[in-house]
């Protein structure tokens, strides 16, 4: 066997190894709205909602309580990842990737900002407002977003296949949104709240996909991750929380009495799904991509619904379905993009 | 904090029209396995590249 021929058998091997880890994150994010939605319910965060409506109103009650919620899935999503670097060994490089901050580590803290506070926070703000099924389906936007901030921001181009892919995805998108909000406004009124957070999920899962793969191109991607999650926890913990706890938020006892044994758990497969999602999705980026990642990951809209009606029996409304099928025609053209037609980064 | 009655109603009731039986259990037991699966294919992905 020649050089050449090697070459192309190695290539084949990493696109392939690329699409498995594309419909691992797919089908990990897909599940994670399950644990997402069932966590509102449990104590403290059930009781924490009742009592902060009583003194500050519902909506501050749900805001607070996501962020609680979202502080203690980055803190399970940094002990999730820390036994997955231990078995893939890569500790070292954990430590050599967060002390090249110019290089390296300011892309992945910046990934953290776009994922952590907007995107993640987002989709549980969506989830505790309008639901697990609504909340998946909007974050479909997200390959929209991180797109068009491509080609802004550093170059990449638009062919014709990815604008007719934006396209669609984005009259996918009206169509959940308008469908959603008319059928609620004839109803009780909208929630708001919820649409934004789905707003905010595909804007910030966007952003994150551009700026990650900035830093992806010079970092071992389990290693970055890691750096991510760990900027992520310390902005929840060190930051956003105890600014609530001036403000005279009761944040310590609520995250204090979180050591329940139907929480803990729930929490943990909140880590093992998104935190392993996550890890699979930043593997395929530079395999196959992150067009075509995307374009892959993308089909946990369509696993969410699906893991959503076969363990909770939610059917979502026609205005969803339809609306998560533009999506995915429009991710499928994005992804089957010809290489030769793809844009290299100027 | 332990689970109130009403947390603990609003929990289960999640679990009644799914359309598996024990869904309360299977979905656990599915992230589990994806999981574990995941990991394995790290592993190898280290072996092989």
């Amino acid at each position: 066997m020649d050089i050449e021929s090697l070459k192309v058998n190695e290539y084949k091997k990493k696109v392939k190894k690329g699409y498995m880890w594309a419909i691992f994150s797919a089908l990990l994010w897909g599940i994670w709205y399950i644990p997402g939605t069932v966590i509102w319910t449990l104590n403290p965060f059930d009781t924490m909602s009742i009592d902060i409506g009583l003194s500050h109103g519902d909506t501050a009650a749900l805001i607070v309580t996501a962020i609680l919620i979202s502080a203690f899935s980055a803190a399970m999503i940094i002990i999730t990842l820390g036994l997955w670097n231990l078995v893939t060994g890569k500790f070292k490089e954990i430590k050599r990737t967060a002390v090249q901050f110019k290089s390296c580590s300011k892309w992945f803290i910046l990934a953290a900002v776009c994922g952590g506070p907007l995107a993640i926070f987002g989709s549980y703000l969506a989830m505790g407002f309008v639901g697990g099924a609504f909340a998946a389906v909007a974050s479909l936007l997200f390959p929209v977003v991180s797109s068009i901030v491509a080609n802004r921001w550093y170059g990449e181009k638009i062919t014709r296949r990815a604008a007719i892919g934006i396209f669609l995805i984005i009259i996918g998108g009206v169509s959940i949104y308008i469908g959603g909000m008319v059928t609620e406004m004839m109803a009780e009124g909208v929630r708001w709240l919820g649409y934004a957070g789905g707003a905010m999920a595909a804007l910030g899962f966007g952003l994150e996909g551009a700026v990650a793969g900035k830093g992806i191109d010079l970092a071992e991607p389990d290693a970055g991750l890691y750096v991510r999650f760990l900027a992520e926890a310390t902005m929840w913990w060190f930051i956003i929380i105890p600014i609530l706890l001036i403000l005279g938020f009761p944040m310590l006892t609520y995250a204090l009495a979180v050591f329940e044994p139907l929480t803990l758990l729930v929490l943990v497969f909140i880590g093992l799904s998104f935190g392993y999602c996550y890890a699979a999705c930043y593997k395929a980026f530079p395999l196959i991509g992150v067009g075509r990642g995307q374009g892959v990951a993308n089909l946990y809209g369509l696993c969410a619904v699906i893991f959503i009606l076969l363990f909770m029996g939610d059917f979502p409304g026609w205005t969803l379905l339809v609306g998560g099928a533009l999506c995915l025609i429009g991710s499928t053209v994005m992804y089957s993009e010809n290489v030769s037609e793809e844009a290299i980064r100027v | 904090m332990v689970q109130t009655e009403v947390a603990m109603e609003a929990y289960n009731a999640f679990w009644v029209n799914g359309l598996v039986p024990y869904s309360e259990y299977l979905w656990m037991i599915t992230i589990l396995v994806i999981s574990l699966l995941a990991l394995w294919q790290a592993r190898v992905f280290i072996r092989d590249f």
